[in-house]
C-alpha cells in the first residue's frame, strides 16, 4: 500500500532541474514565467530545485554546444532514477537556426532518451505546462515499471516509446489539434 | 492499561503521529498562504507529504568520496532527535517526559538537529555542501544568542517564587502561567515573545533566513548531494521542526490557557501554532527576498538580540 502511495505521489511532486545547453535564454525565461503567479505550475507540485540530485524532471534548453556537451552528460548522469528528460524549445530537438554550425553537437537524442519534447521558438507557457504535466505522468509510469522490473524495465519502456509509431514519441505538447486529427484519421 | 496509555501518548497523540501530521499541515498551510499572498493558487496543503513520499521512492545515490555510513545514517539520527524533542514540550498541558531543566535540554536537542545537518553535509564531500554548512553555522550562531536571552527571561519570570529564582522546567513554567496568567499578556515579556517570533524562522530555516539551503545560489547548500530516503528524512525533520518551534512558543508564552475542556484546549493550542506560523513564517516569506549571510548575522545580533536583551533586563529588574 505504501508503495502504491509512492507511485501516486510521483505525479504530484515532480521537481524540475533546468539545464541550459547553450540556449539563447528565451526558453529559460518562458520556463520561469511558468512558475510566476500567472501560470503557477507550483499548484501541480512543480518545484525548481537547485541540484540535479533532487530532480525528477530534467528540462534541457539550447542546441547542445560543444562547450556544454560534457557538462550536460555529467549532469544527466547525476539525476537519480526514475527520471524524465524534457527538451524545451526547438533547439535541443533539431538545432533550430543553429543547425549545421561547427559549434553545436546535437540533437539531444544522441545523449539520452527524451520523454517529452516541447516544440516552439520559444514555446508558449501553456505548452510548457502541458508538456511538464505529461512528463509527470510518464514519471509515474516509470516508477511503476521500476518497482516491478528494476531499471531494465524503465530502459525497455523508453526503447518502446522511441519506436516511430508509439504515441509518446515525437508528440509535441503544443499541437493537440494535430494529434487529435491523426487519431481520428486512424 | 497504563503501559498502553503511555504507548498511545508516545506514538499517536501528542507523540510521533501527531507531530508529523501537524508538521506537514503547518508547512503546507505556510506554502499555501505565501502563494495566496503572491496572488497564486499554490500547492495543495498536503504537498509536503507528497514530497516526502516521492523522495522515498527515488534512487539513493552516494557520492564516491562521501563517508557512506555517516552520510546515510545521520538524517535518521536528526529525525529521531527532533521527534523526541517534541516529547519534552507540554502540548496543552499534556507532557510525556518530565525533568528539572528540560528547557535547556530542548535548546541542546534543537542545536543537535542543526549539527546533524552540518555533519551530513560535511560527509557528502560536496563543495556546495561545504559552503552550505558554513552558512548553517553562521545562522546557528545568529539565532542562538537571542534564543538564550528569551529562555532566560522566561525562566526568571516563572521562577520568581522559587529558591533559585529561576526555573528551566517547562512544566513549572506552564503551571506558573496557569495561576498568574499567560506570559503573552505580561507587559515585561512582550519584547521576549517578539524576539522569539524572529528566532523561529531562522531556527527552522524558512525562506528569508534560509541562507544554508539557498537553492539558486549554492545548489541547495547542505542538501546538495542528498537524494532518495535520506533526503525524505531531512524534509520530514524540517516539517516536525516547524511544529516543535511553534508548540514551544505556545508552551512558553500561552501556557495559561485553560478552558477546563481538554479537547478545546488542544484546539486552541493548534490554533496558536497556526497563528505563530502565519506571523513568523508566512508573512516574512511572502514579503522578503532571501537575506545575505552577513545580513542575517547582523540582523540577529543587533536588532533581535537587542529586543531580547531589553526583555531580559525588564524581567530581571522586576517589572
Amino acid at each position: 500500500m505504501f508503495q502504491n502511495l509512492i507511485d501516486k505521489s510521483m505525479k504530484k511532486s515532480p521537481w524540475l532541474f533546468h539545464i541550459n545547453a547553450g540556449s539563447c535564454n528565451g526558453c529559460d525565461i518562458e520556463l520561469v514565467s511558468v512558475l510566476t503567479p500567472r501560470y503557477d505550475a507550483e499548484r501541480f507540485g512543480f518545484h525548481l530545485t537547485g541540484t540535479p540530485r533532487q530532480a525528477d524532471i530534467v528540462v534541457v534548453s539550447g542546441p547542445i554546444t560543444m562547450q556544454s556537451r560534457d557538462r550536460l552528460i555529467r549532469t544527466l548522469a547525476q539525476v537519480p532514477e526514475p527520471k524524465c528528460v524534457v527538451s524545451l524549445g526547438s533547439c535541443p530537438r533539431s538545432g533550430n537556426v543553429f543547425k549545421g554550425s561547427f559549434a553545436i553537437d546535437g540533437p539531444l537524442e544522441k545523449y539520452t532518451h527524451v520523454d517529452v519534447s516541447i516544440g516552439g521558438c520559444t514555446p508558449k507557457p501553456e505548452a510548457i505546462v502541458a508538456g511538464l504535466a505529461k512528463a509527470a505522468s510518464i514519471l509515474e509510469e516509470k516508477r511503476k515499471a521500476m518497482r516491478k522490473g528494476g531499471i531494465e524495465a524503465v530502459r525497455k519502456m523508453e526503447a518502446e516509446a522511441e519506436k516511430p509509431d508509439a504515441e509518446t514519441s515525437g508528440s509535441t505538447a503544443d499541437a493537440p489539434a494535430g494529434e487529435k486529427a491523426v487519431k481520428e484519421a486512424k | 492499561m497504563q503501559v498502553l496509555l503511555v504507548a498511545f501518548h508516545i506514538l499517536v497523540f501528542p507523540g510521533l503521529l501527531f507531530e508529523i501530521l501537524m508538521g506537514i499541515l503547518l508547512l503546507g498551510t505556510c506554502n499555501k498562504l505565501v502563494a495566496r499572498m503572491q496572488n497564486r493558487v499554490g500547492p495543495p496543503i498536503i504537498q509536503p507529504w507528497y514530497d516526502f513520499l516521492k523522495c522515498c521512492g527515488k534512487e539513493t545515490i552516494v557520492p564516491r568520496a562521501a563517508n557512506r555510513n555517516i552520510y546515510l545514517g545521520i538524517p535518521y539520527v536528526g529525525l529521531g532527535i527532533i521527534l523526541s524533542t517534541a516529547l519534552f514540550i507540554p502540548f496543552a498541558g499534556m507532557k510525556l517526559v518530565f525533568g528539572q531543566s528540560d528547557l535547556i535540554v530542548i535548546l541542546y536537542l534543537l542545536t543537535f538537529v542543526s549539527v546533524c545537518m552540518i555533519i551530513g553535509a560535511a560527509a557528502s564531500s560536496s563543495p556546495w555542501a561545504g559552503v552550505g554548512l558554513s552558512r548553517e553555522m553562521v545562522a546557528m550562531i545568529s539565532y542562538e544568542l537571542p534564543f538564550v536571552f528569551v529562555i532566560l527571561a522566561v525562566a526568571r519570570e516563572a521562577g520568581r517564587g522559587t529558591e533559585a529564582g529561576m526555573t528551566f522546567s517547562l512544566a513549572d513554567i506552564v503551571a506558573y502561567q496557569q495561576t498568574n496568567g499567560s506570559f503573552f499578556l505580561h507587559p515585561a515579556l512582550i519584547p521576549a515573545w517578539i524576539a522569539m517570533l524572529f528566532v523561529i524562522p531562522c531556527e527552522i530555516g524558512m525562506h528569508p533566513f534560509d541562507v544554508a539551503e539557498a537553492e539558486t545560489e549554492i545548489c541547495e547548500g547542505t542538501l546538495a548531494e542528498y537524494s532518495g530516503k535520506p533526503l525524505a528524512a531531512f524534509k520530514l525533520t524540517h516539517c516536525v521542526k516547524l511544529f516543535v518551534m511553534t508548540s514551544l512558543f505556545a508552551a512558553m508564552f500561552c501556557g495559561g490557557i485553560n478552558t477546563g475542556i481538554p479537547v478545546l484546549n488542544v484546539l486552541i493550542v493548534i490554533l496558536i501554532c497556526f497563528a505563530v506560523m502565519f506571523v513568523s513564517m508566512a508573512l516574512p516569506h511572502g514579503a522578503c527576498a532571501r537575506f545575505k549571510t552577513e545580513q542575517v548575522f547582523r540582523f540577529y545580533w543587533t536588532f533581535v538580540s537587542g529586543i531580547a536583551l531589553v526583555g531580559l533586563i525588564l524581567v530581571w529588574c522586576g517589572f
